[in-house]
């Protein structure tokens, strides 16, 4: 008797060593992730009806893990050989939360002007609903409030043809309102621009996608008659060269 | 039997022995899977301690070299012998530069030598040996691996085949088969690649010009009906598995189709396949073109003979099948992923070197209205006899509406499945609405083929389990996950977003009800104990790994009778990295 329960005594031992070693240094079975991208949906030349060459440049990158990420995106040009600096549309830094399945909340700051030493940058709040839509709609909307308290509203979306596995046209529209005018920065307010295009994409590599591409680029409202006063042409349209590539 | 077959059999397999030893020679792995196979009374030795070493070395996979973990040189790893009854006495030593472990999947042993790091023990470091020690108190298929990280996928796992008391296999001959799923890219670049870029592995998409076609057949209203559902979900009726053929190379016993694995048979003989999914992400259809297959059972325990002439296997499944080749020709044993993006074949002949013909990939399959929950919709609905709509719904309806009919009730179907109110949160991107048992139905892709396809339905266990207690009590699971982010969860949450275990009391008798809230597959793997499938025959079927359709709901019986904490989650390796995990503590 005396012997058999040493013997389970001695059995139970490892268990209860085990069962007291709390687990507390053992790693957790599953993990938080966390990873990055960089994605640049448009890397394009663009040669416009008045024979303009401009480089163009629309990317995202992001860091965090399903819910909560850090992201930063940014938008500009370059006009080829006019000795002109860098037209920086928007470099923003935002914070964004998953709100729900397919839409994150991001909020963040941003900047935007020419890229020259001499030159005074426009910085702005900015708030953004980003997702997708029902309908496979990709979604961009943004409300930025700037120092001087201007108001404006910029939508972006896309869509996807889907042609092969690995080709895709692809629409795109893009409008600018401003909520108020604004002195400073020579804003009308109303409907400022709208900007559509249509893409023909094809994979070499899920990473790595040329692109071809036209669009067409309007002013709007209070803006075009403004730009009509002022002489200046109010549409222009343009065929692009490019490749969404990510990292 | 006479003394004259044995004599010519052992003949036989001399003769084979010496063409498998060049195979062997000529360092394709895994050398276990010699095709003589295994006969009836072969001794085994048992009592033996097993070492295992987990090494990363180069091997030639399919037509290319690549960097597999290996167990013993050999990947997949050896074929483990185990006999009912014995101490189960496993050496595993850890060659590997990053921590290793072996779960021992389906079998029913002491909670530290279950293998799970962090949840029956810390793993096996670099440069360690842990002593795996337990009595082996059951007999079948069953399969080992890694429950680190993903080096599952690097084919860090292997056959465990334990045999019964009496030695008795029920045949003349057995052949155990386990398929794998084997990439040359890295897998954390694979589970990178799923979270950050939707339908990566995807090439089966729905094309515009597949539109164009619908449109043209049945009209814009029709198509326009059937496209608006997956619009407004944002899903793809084409989206089956989540890792396809683009990347994945196929195999069975570690060789791909053109190394065509043999299993040699003589003409008569009652051979028994074991069957093993050992994938990390892949369903398999499995036939034999022009024999009939009986399948003896499921998960490693004995159920009613059911012929049958195809067979789906998720994910961890095991299924033994008993063949009777009574030609002397060679026959394709052919393993089709189940979204059509590839195969593996191999061969059952009498002879080595004979090929069969190997089968077309069939057709890509679509998902149907029963995906989302509209299943019973569908039948009392606008959709009743619009046979034109159901047929470009894959066929799915028409099939459910005629076995609908015709099946028993079973006890889940009287459950009321209970939501959140609110869904389950952004990491779940649909709930089933209206969750039906789907046991009945042979799986997506299968629904109209016109031959006989084994159902859950048709599985009923050889005998009555010990426990035939009634549940006490009920605990409900949603599988639930969010596509776009690639999140996969149990109830929306991810098991880093869990406060604790999922509780079941010691002794008890549960029901566990689980509801598929996603549009996947998903094959659920308990630790530790049987889950004994209410599949309305009796006795039930037993199983470590239940794979649920989308939007379906199953029951299971539990008797928590295994004290300490186990692992509980979707097979599916990277669903399980992205978060579908829980732990169950019996207490």
């Amino acid at each position: 008797m005396y012997g058999k329960s040493l013997l389970v005594g001695a059995a139970l031992l490892p268990g209860l060593a085990v069962a007291g070693h709390a687990k507390e240094d053992w790693p957790e079975p599953v993990k938080e992730y966390y990873t990055g991208q960089v994605l640049f949906d448009r890397l394009e030349l663009t040669r416009t009806n008045e024979e303009e060459n401009l480089a163009v440049w629309d990317m995202m990158a992001w860091y965090g893990g399903d819910y909560h990420r850090a992201v930063f995106k940014s938008e500009g040009e370059n006009v080829q050989d006019d000795g002109e600096p860098t037209d920086l549309e928007s470099a923003e830094l935002l914070y964004g939360y998953l709100v729900s399945p397919f839409w994150s909340f991001q909020a963040g700051i941003g900047t935007r002007g020419t890229l020259s030493s001499d030159a005074s940058m426009e910085n702005y709040a900015v708030v953004s609903f980003m997702g997708l839509a029902p309908y496979w709609f990709e979604m961009d909307n943004s409300l930025m409030v700037n120092e001087e308290g201007d108001v404006q509203f910029v939508s972006e979306t896309e869509y996807e043809w889907q042609l092969t596995q690995t080709s895709y046209l692809q629409p795109r529209i893009e409008f600018t309102a401003n909520l108020t005018a604004s002195d400073k920065y020579e804003r009308q307010s109303g409907l400022s621009n709208l900007r559509v295009g249509l893409r023909y994409r094809h994979e070499i590599s899920r990473e790595f996608a040329p692109y071809i591409g036209v669009y067409w680029n309007g002013a709007l409202g209070n803006t075009a008659d403004e730009m009509k006063r002022m002489g200046e042409d109010t549409t222009e349209t343009g065929v692009v060269l490019g490749a969404r590539v990510w990292f | 039997m006479s003394n004259e077959f044995n004599k010519g059999r052992r003949k036989f397999i001399k003769s084979a022995f010496t063409v498998a030893s060049a195979l062997a020679i000529a360092k394709v792995a895994p050398t276990w899977a010699a095709p003589q196979g295994r006969s009836f009374k072969d001794q085994i030795l048992t009592n033996d301690e097993i070492d295992l070493t987990i090494a990363k070395s180069p091997l030639l996979v399919g037509n290319k070299v690549g960097a597999p973990i290996t167990i013993n040189g050999q990947m997949p790893g050896p074929l483990i012998r185990l006999k009912e009854g014995q101490r189960a006495k496993l050496n595993v030593t850890n060659r590997l530069s990053e921590d290793t472990s072996i779960h021992w999947h389906g079998i029913i042993l002491p909670e530290n030598m279950d293998g799970v790091p962090g949840v029956s023990f810390e793993g096996i470091k670099p440069g360690r040996t842990f002593k795996y020690r337990y009595d082996v108190e059951q007999n079948g298929t069953y399969w080992y691996h890694s429950h680190s990280g993903l080096q599952e996928q690097l084919g860090h796992l292997g056959p465990l085949v334990i045999e019964p008391k009496d030695g008795d296999i029920g045949a003349d001959r057995e052949h155990t088969i386990i398929l794998s799923d084997w990439t040359f890219e890295d897998p954390d670049t694979v589970f990178r690649n799923l979270k950050v870029a939707e339908g990566y592995y995807n090439y089966q998409k729905r094309t515009i010009f597949e539109t164009f076609e619908d449109v043209r057949q049945q009209g814009l209203e029709k198509t326009w009906k059937q496209r608006e559902m997956w619009g407004q979900m944002r899903m793809s009726p084409r989206d089956i598995a989540d890792v396809t053929g683009s990347t994945y190379t196929y195999l069975m016993n570690g060789r791909d189709s053109q190394m065509n694995w043999s299993a040699l048979f003589k003409p008569g003989e009652k051979v028994r396949l074991r069957i093993i999914n050992g994938s990390a992400m892949s369903f398999f259809d499995v036939r034999i073109p022009g024999l009939e297959m009986t399948v003896v059972a499921a998960d490693g325990q004995p159920v009613k003979p059911v012929p049958v002439d195809e067979f789906r296997i998720g994910v961890a499944e095991t299924y033994d099948v008993i063949v009777q080749p009574k030609q002397n020709k060679p026959y394709t044993i052919y393993a089709e992923s189940f979204d059509r993006s590839g195969y593996v074949r191999g061969t059952l002949t009498p002879e080595l070197g004979l090929e069969a013909e190997v089968p077309e990939l069939r057709q890509v399959p679509e998902r149907g209205m029963a995906a989302m929950g509209m299943g019973a919709m569908a039948m009392s609905g606008d959709m009743k006899g619009n046979s034109m709509n159901m047929k470009h719904m894959g066929g799915n309806n028409s099939h459910m509406t005629h076995k609908m009919t015709h099946k028993k009730e079973l006890p889940v179907e009287n459950i009321k499945i209970k939501h959140r109110e609110s869904g389950h949160g952004a990491g779940a991107a649909m709930i089933a609405t209206n969750p039906v048992s789907r046991l009945h139905e042979p799986g997506i892709g299968l629904e109209d083929v016109d031959h006989k396809v084994l159902v859950y339905t048709d599985l009923v266990g050889a005998h009555e389990w010990p426990d035939t207690r009634e549940p006490e009590r009920q605990i409900e699971l949603h599988l639930t996950g969010n596509m776009e982010r690639y999140m996969w969860s149990f109830d929306g949450n991810k098991f880093t977003e869990v406060d604790g275990p999922v509780q079941f009391h010691h002794g008890e008798r549960l029901r566990l009800v689980m509801v598929n809230d996603t549009m996947m597959d998903h094959p659920i793997h308990l630790h530790g104990m049987w889950m004994e499938l209410e599949n309305g025959q009796y006795p039930r079927p037993r199983k470590h790994t239940i794979s649920l359709k989308p939007s379906e709901k199953v029951s299971l019986l539990i008797t928590a009778d295994a004290p300490g904490s186990w692992a509980f989650h979707c097979h599916l390796l990277y669903h399980m990295k992205a978060g579908m995990f829980r732990v169950v503590n019996v207490a």
